[in-house]
């Protein structure tokens, strides 16, 4: 339960962060999405029921703001952190470049799942598209960039927190 | 083999399990989640909007004196416009109570102004939404109207208890009953792409035939008061693009909103105090 806590208050952290960055970029019409953020962690260095109820609860934080069916975002977090988790024995845990690009991948399927949930029903949805390319591209440009720092946050939290990640088994339970 | 399996697809056989669990939950379960994850963001948003407010705040302290005087001059003359428009009002209003009790017509809706600071902007591909200081403490009810300057800004889609929820005129599922200024024919507005640095636009559909826009001649369209949730009469943009729809029987176009829309700091909250008479 602490390290859900833990890593929970970071990414409620992280969703503050980005909202404001998202009120400011709002005058330009972009936005960016950290989707894949919310998951990497937990599923790399959590146990699987622990990182999949943290990442729940970070989806429903989404999704008390949207304007889609409520549990949308949390099931496609639930989604990704299960695929990562699945493969995580075959990622280098300790590799921070390998990490980001798992961040971006699952960002990227994120993106996509809330895309076509979003705009299944609306009958110009094929002139939204260059706008949902141009904030996927700034949004990995800005993940790729900030990923090192939140990650070092959330491992710094968990020392805070009393957690030793160490301890923590690659596996998959 | 058999086992080995099953253990390696344990992940996805808890992640169905989420799901199932997740359909069958009762409503009033996720209602109550929904209501709580809201209301557990809205002090983060105030947070961050006042103190927004309070940098203003200093940075305006730093203005020279001449800068003051020079806006209160320009606000003095404002005020004198706006005395000289309330009194037409007050007169068109008598006017308009006079011939409602002459001819017995029932009474247009009244709405209250509520006047909101915008604490947050959300303007992604998938939908515009913006989040304002006022909820049910000033009693903001869902599906008002919000106004501002440059016309229509959206509706309230959710309230909470001190804050709410506004779906742009701009996001993509926002529809409206709209008419061409002086022409009473309906037609229907709704929200479209929201290129990137760019102003937000909208789409036009049901136009009749012999209506003519072009960018350099556009049509201003306005509320046309049908559906009982907006006033008549309230700008929502111009119409600068028209051409033949599908069908042959209307046409459909491009709509330019209001390129303040996207910076948008305050704006008007039309509750209603009194249902339509119709």
């Amino acid at each position: 339960m602490r390290r859900s806590l833990t890593l929970f208050v970071t990414l409620f952290l992280l969703w503050v962060l980005t909202g404001q960055i998202n009120h400011l970029l709002s005058a330009w019409r972009v936005s960016i999405f950290l989707g894949g953020l919310y998951i990497v962690f937990a599923a790399l260095r959590l146990r699987r029921n622990e990182g999949l109820f943290t990442v729940f609860a970070a989806g429903l934080m989404f999704d008390a703001h949207a304007p889609m069916w409520f549990g949308c975002h949390a099931l496609l977090f639930a989604t990704a952190h299960i695929v990562v988790f699945r493969f995580r024995t075959r990622i280098p845990r300790d590799d921070s470049l390998f990490i980001i690009v798992v961040a971006l991948l699952a960002n990227l399927g994120i993106y996509l799942g809330i895309s076509f949930t979003a705009f299944h029903d609306l009958p110009s949805s094929a002139n939204i598209w260059p706008r949902l390319l141009t904030d996927l591209v700034v949004s990995q440009v800005v993940l790729a960039l900030v990923a090192p720092w939140f990650l070092a946050l959330q491992a710094r939290a968990m020392e805070i927190a009393g957690v030793d990640l160490r301890l923590e088994q690659p596996g998959m339970r | 083999m058999l086992p080995q399996r099953l253990f390696q697809s344990r992940p996805f056989l808890t992640l169905a399990v989420v799901f199932v669990v997740w359909l069958i939950l009762p409503l009033f379960v996720k209602r109550a989640l929904r209501v709580s994850f809201f209301e557990l963001q809205a002090p983060v948003d105030l947070t961050a909007s006042y103190v927004r407010d309070l940098q203003d705040y200093w940075a305006l302290r730093t203005r020279s004196t001449n800068d003051l005087i020079a806006a209160g001059r320009d606000l003095a003359r404002l005020n004198a416009s706006y005395e000289m428009t309330l009194q037409q009002n007050a007169t068109l209003r008598r006017e308009v109570e006079r011939l409602e009790a002459l001819l017995q017509l029932p009474a247009f809706a009244e709405y209250r102004s509520e006047v909101a600071r915008v604490a947050r902007r959300d303007f992604n591909g998938w939908w515009q939404h913006m989040t304002l200081r006022k909820g049910r403490n000033y009693g903001i009810v869902e599906g008002a109207p919000v106004i501002f300057t440059g016309g229509v800004v959206g509706r309230v889609q959710k309230v909470g208890l001190y804050t709410c929820e506004v779906e742009m005129i701009s996001s993509p599922g926002f529809r409206l009953a709209a008419v061409i200024e002086g022409d009473a024919r309906p037609i229907s507005y709704q929200g479209s792409e929201n290129p990137s640095l760019g102003p937000a636009k909208g789409i036009a559909e049901y136009v009749p035939l012999d209506i003519l826009a072009t960018p350099t001649a556009p049509k201003r369209m306005v509320t046309s008061g049908l559906g009982g949730v907006f006033p008549a009469g309230l700008l929502i943009g111009d119409l600068v693009r028209l051409e033949g729809s599908g069908d042959g029987l209307f046409k459909t176009g491009d709509v330019r909103l209001d390129p303040r829309l996207s910076e948008i700091s305050e704006a008007t909250i039309l509750v209603p105090v009194k249902p339509a008479g119709y």
